[in-house]
């Protein structure tokens, strides 16, 4: 059997984070990664935050990763952070910026794929250095321990022997249920998340959001769009994408279910929003069904491609970059060429193929994944034996206020994992009380942990900031007396204090509420908001449509086993599935696992497993 | 122990892929039009030379007969394998070769090589479906010949090769043949062969290698060596014109076959037609030799 020093499960960021701080830490390590490339199984929203956090240390991505502000292909930093209460065609807005750089070196928007491969990169590349490095398209499947031996099994290649474990496999962690140490996160521990990456020139988002070339635009939305569920939406800028999409308490969603895919068109079909991914589509004509077959296909390959070319070269002329490129390049002799190539690409389009040029919007990628709310279910004890638990599979994503984080903090807890086993390999020593018990206290240690228990009074002062223009009797007499005692510092300070006392917790039902995320902001917008219009209805594509735009790697075998199948949960899967898995069938429901993009919404009253090593979901932007 | 030493011989071929091949209006290949590619036969061959590589550290030598141009090929070949050699067979003299004197060329140009444990080569070439180059190579090097290799693993100490080959019998396909013969020998790998890498060591090395291959790939000229007729020693009688006995009289269009399959409709309506067809499936089974 071969042995190495320490292997990681999973590799998203927070594996990856590990993976680079251990490798520099001069171990040996392996990490395991089932999706046939880095990158392909990971999603986020996702802004990624550095943190600069008032007390304490964070290690923030720019310390693992140290050239990752000048080589990173992170999307833009966000600058503008902007929150929207709707009600029909009505907006009113509060510029939360203040919010956003609160504690924060920067965000950037990013897209998990190309991210995640860079990361991979960087981490793989010092893992090589000593001995170590990353085995994609493996699916680890059972741990055990043989005396003083830790075993690993995976579905594809033979046992290994190590000493130490990270385990980075995200919200549905296998590696947690296998060993029992934790449980299945309940639906009030959880959001789930939809999202569409959108497509749209990136010298176009400059103009519509106001950014300069490499700003961002972070944009969220509460109020009717919610469909009356707790959370929201977000819409955040990238370079030539948008990253569209709508965060929901499970329990929300289990208590009146909706089709998630409906609140991410709910969100396509408010007015600004449409305004904000419109652009210009190319529509093809039909092709006339009296020509011969090899004629009619000829035309349709000759439209697909001109269409194409059309696009990119469009991408091309956006973008300031990529222009100066290719001119640097030599590929055309000036900007003026690249344009009147591109009008005349579009005057063919419309002569030779009868094309016509319409305004709609264009989806690139449909995605869907559960979110840990770290107030509720992060691991006290976030360790089992000789295992670590780093990021989302150890329950510690951050949801406070409109900010998500969880990509940040798993990189924290990546760093800290590894510097605990660095640690605990130096001694040999890898018994509870010298490696969990130590990588407990470093999380316990972490801001970010600090911000998963208590209420911060200088970033609640932010939004009371924000919010104090708005008229006192919107907010319900229920409010009225907190928001009175908040606005005075000192009420604020003892109230704070005095709330932290009592337990974070304990305040999450008043103040994560239909009141708050829905009646509030709706009443908001119907009182104060300007009326905004838009000339279009976007056409939206079916869920049908979305899914077989995605990449699958279809496995015969399912990874999922339905365990009640009439159990109210399970009847709700129907609605509550991101890609309509699930059908009734008179003996209760049953799942067909194409399709499934491994969410983990199901999980609960599943045998919920990842697809074996390079199969199921692709994601191309995540 | 000794390292192993392999060889492949690859073929440059046109590309056939969507919208990369041309023909002239008489329905031939034009070649001119065509982009010419490593041979997906070849390509697989190089795969599976690579795959000795990774698991036995084998040292390997890409050599292929062609015109200049097919340098850019034995660099997609490197990409893949990480070669530590290209060996460029280019002479005028080579032109109208056939199979016999195409094989008289790379037997030498491998014998050029050096001492080779394993030679690889494709099953055939997509251009040309004849599928003899290999064999004839083989014999031309006197090495046992293994055709249709779908998996084999070497035995450093013994020095032997355990192949596994996809065989047809009595007109039964996909039977596997498992064979041990001592190397030299002259390997024929199969379409359907994959590498497997079982270990996570193995996974690294692929890794490592691949990471080298690309490297190597950016650089490939300075692993190229071009040789000539004389260069190689060949024997001017045995290539080229002089050497092919093959003439081809003429290259007709494959004509549309007629169906020999004959069908019974069944329709399965009922329990009797259901009988039937289970009937009939029986009757199928029963000629086939199932393992
Ligand atoms: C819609 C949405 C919006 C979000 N917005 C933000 C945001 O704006 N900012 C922010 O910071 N965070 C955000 N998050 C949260 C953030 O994306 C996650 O916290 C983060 O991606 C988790 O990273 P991870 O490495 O812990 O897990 P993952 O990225 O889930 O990685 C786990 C990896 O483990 C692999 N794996 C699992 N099981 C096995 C196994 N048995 N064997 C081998 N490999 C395995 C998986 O294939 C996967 O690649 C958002 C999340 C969603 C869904
Ligand atoms: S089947 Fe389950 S895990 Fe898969 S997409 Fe549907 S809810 Fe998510």
């Amino acid at each position: 059997m071969e042995k190495y020093d320490v292997a990681i499960i999973g590799g998203g960021s927070a594996g990856l984070a590990a993976l680079k701080q251990l490798s520099a830490l001069g171990k040996q390590v392996i990490l395991f990664e089932a999706g046939n490339k880095i990158g392909s199984k990971n999603i986020s929203g996702g802004i990624l935050y550095s943190k600069k956090p008032k007390k304490g240390k964070t290690y923030n991505v720019e310390d693992i990763f140290e050239n990752f502000l000048n080589d990173a292909p992170f999307e833009r930093k966000i600058t503008k952070y902007i929150l929207h209460a709707t009600s029909k065609d009505k907006v009113f807005s509060i510029d939360l910026t203040a919010a956003h750089e609160y504690e924060a070196n920067f965000g950037c928007s990013v897209l998990m794929n190309k991210l995640n491969q860079w990361f991979s990169q960087q981490a793989g590349e010092a893992a090589q250095k000593q001995g170590g490095g990353i085995v994609s398209g493996v699916h680890v499947n059972s741990i055990r321990w043989e005396g003083e031996r830790t075993i690993i099994q995976t579905d594809e290649l033979e046992e290994i022997e190590v000493k130490a474990i990270i385990a980075a496999d995200g919200v549905n962690s296998e590696v947690a249920y296998m060993t029992g140490a934790r449980q299945k996160f309940s639906p009030s521990e959880l959001y789930q998340g939809v999202k569409v990456v959108v497509k749209l020139p990136e010298e176009i988002i400059n103009q519509r959001f106001s950014i300069e070339q490499d700003d961002g635009a972070a944009h969220l939305f509460a109020g009717d769009v919610t469909l009356d569920h707790i959370g929201g939406g977000f819409l955040y800028t990238n370079r030539d994408t948008l990253s569209l999409g709508a965060v929901y308490h499970f329990d929300s969603l289990l208590e009146t279910p909706v089709e998630p895919y409906e609140l991410v068109n709910t969100l396509l079909k408010n007015p600004m929003i449409s305004e904000f991914v419109k652009d210009e589509v190319p529509v093809r004509s039909e092709i006339d069904k009296d020509l011969p077959k090899e004629e009619q296909m000829r035309i349709r390959f000759a439209v697909t491609k001109m269409i194409k070319n059309w696009s990119e070269l469009r991408d091309v002329y956006y973008s300031k970059k990529e222009k100066e490129r290719l001119v640097r390049e030599g590929k055309y002799g000036s900007a003026e060429e690249i344009e009147s190539q591109l009008s005349s690409l579009r005057d063919q389009m419309s002569t030779k193929y009868n094309i016509k040029f319409d305004t709609d919007y264009v989806e690139a990628e449909y995605s869907a994944k559960l979110v840990p709310d770290g107030k509720r279910c992060r691991m006290e004890k976030p360790y089992f034996k000789n295992i670590l638990f780093v990021g989302d599979a150890a329950g510690r994503g951050i949801f406070v206020g409109p900010r998500i984080e969880g990509l940040n903090v798993g990189i924290d807890d990546g760093a800290r994992a590894a510097n605990a086993v660095a640690r605990a390999l130096d001694k040999g020593n890898f018994a509870n009380n010298y490696l969990g018990e130590y990588y407990s206290q470093s999380v316990e240690e972490s801001p970010y942990t600090h911000d998963l228990k208590a209420i911060d009074k200088d970033y609640l002062k932010i939004f009371l900031d924000a919010a104090k223009d708005v008229p006192k009797d919107i907010i319900s007499s229920k409010y009225g007396l907190v928001v009175k005692m908040m606005s005075s510092n000192t009420l604020r300070s003892f109230a704070v204090g005095f709330a932290n006392i009592l337990g974070y917790e304990k305040l999450l039902p008043i103040i994560e509420t239909v009141d708050t995320y829905v009646k509030v902001p709706t009443e908001l917008a119907e009182r104060l908001g300007k009326s905004i219009s838009t000339s279009y209805t976007p056409t939206i594509p079916s869920i049908g449509q979305r899914v077989a735009k995605l990449n699958f790697n279809d496995d015969s075998v399912s990874h999922i086993k339905v365990l009640k199948p009439t159990s109210e949960f399970m009847k709700n899967m129907v609605t509550l599935c991101p890609t309509k898995c699930y059908i009734m069938e008179k003996e209760g429901v049953m799942i067909q696992h194409e399709g499934c993009v491994e969410c983990g919404t199901c999980s609960e009253q599943t045998d919920w497993k990842h697809p074996r090593g390079e199969k199921g979901i692709n994601y191309q932007y995540g | 122990m000794d390292p192993i030493n392999t060889a492949v011989i690859v073929k440059l071929e046109p590309d056939f892929s969507e919208g990369n091949v041309s023909y002239n209006p008489d329905g031939t290949l034009n070649r001119a039009e065509t982009k010419n590619i490593l041979g997906p036969h070849s390509a697989i061959a190089t795969a599976a030379a690579f795959y000795a590589k990774v698991k036995y550290g084998a040292k390997i030598s890409i050599g292929t007969m062609g015109p200049p141009m097919a340098e850019s090929m034995l660099q997609q070949a490197q990409l893949i394998s990480d070669a530590d050699d290209l060996y460029l067979y280019s002479d005028r003299i080579f032109a109208g070769a056939d199979t016999l004197a195409t094989a008289e060329v790379l037997k030498s140009g491998v014998q050029k090589m050096g001492k080779m444990d394993i030679v690889f080569s494709g099953h055939r070439a997509s251009d040309g479906e004849t599928g003899q180059t290999g064999p004839q190579t083989a014999w031309k090097l006197g090495m046992t010949f293994l055709g249709h290799v779908i998996e084999y693993e070497i035995n450093l100490e013994n020095r032997t090769v355990r192949a596994k080959r996809l065989v047809r019998m009595q007109g039964i396909y996909d039977i596997v043949e498992e064979i041990e013969a001592p190397l030299p020998v002259f390997i024929a790998i199969d379409p359907s062969y994959k590498s497997k890498f079982n270990t996570v060591s193995q996974r690294l090395d692929y890794e490592r290698y691949q990471k080298e291959a690309f490297e190597r790939a950016k650089n490939f000229k300075q692993y190229l060596k071009v040789f000539n007729a004389v260069q190689i020693e060949a024997d001017p009688k045995l290539i080229g014109i002089s050497g092919s006995p093959t003439i081809v009289y003429k290259v007709e269009r494959i004509p549309k076959g007629k169906a020999t399959r004959q069908a019974e409709v069944i329709d399965g309506a009922n329990q009797e037609d259901i009988r039937k067809v289970v009937a009939r499936l029986r009757q199928s089974l029963s000629t086939m030799v199932i393992k």
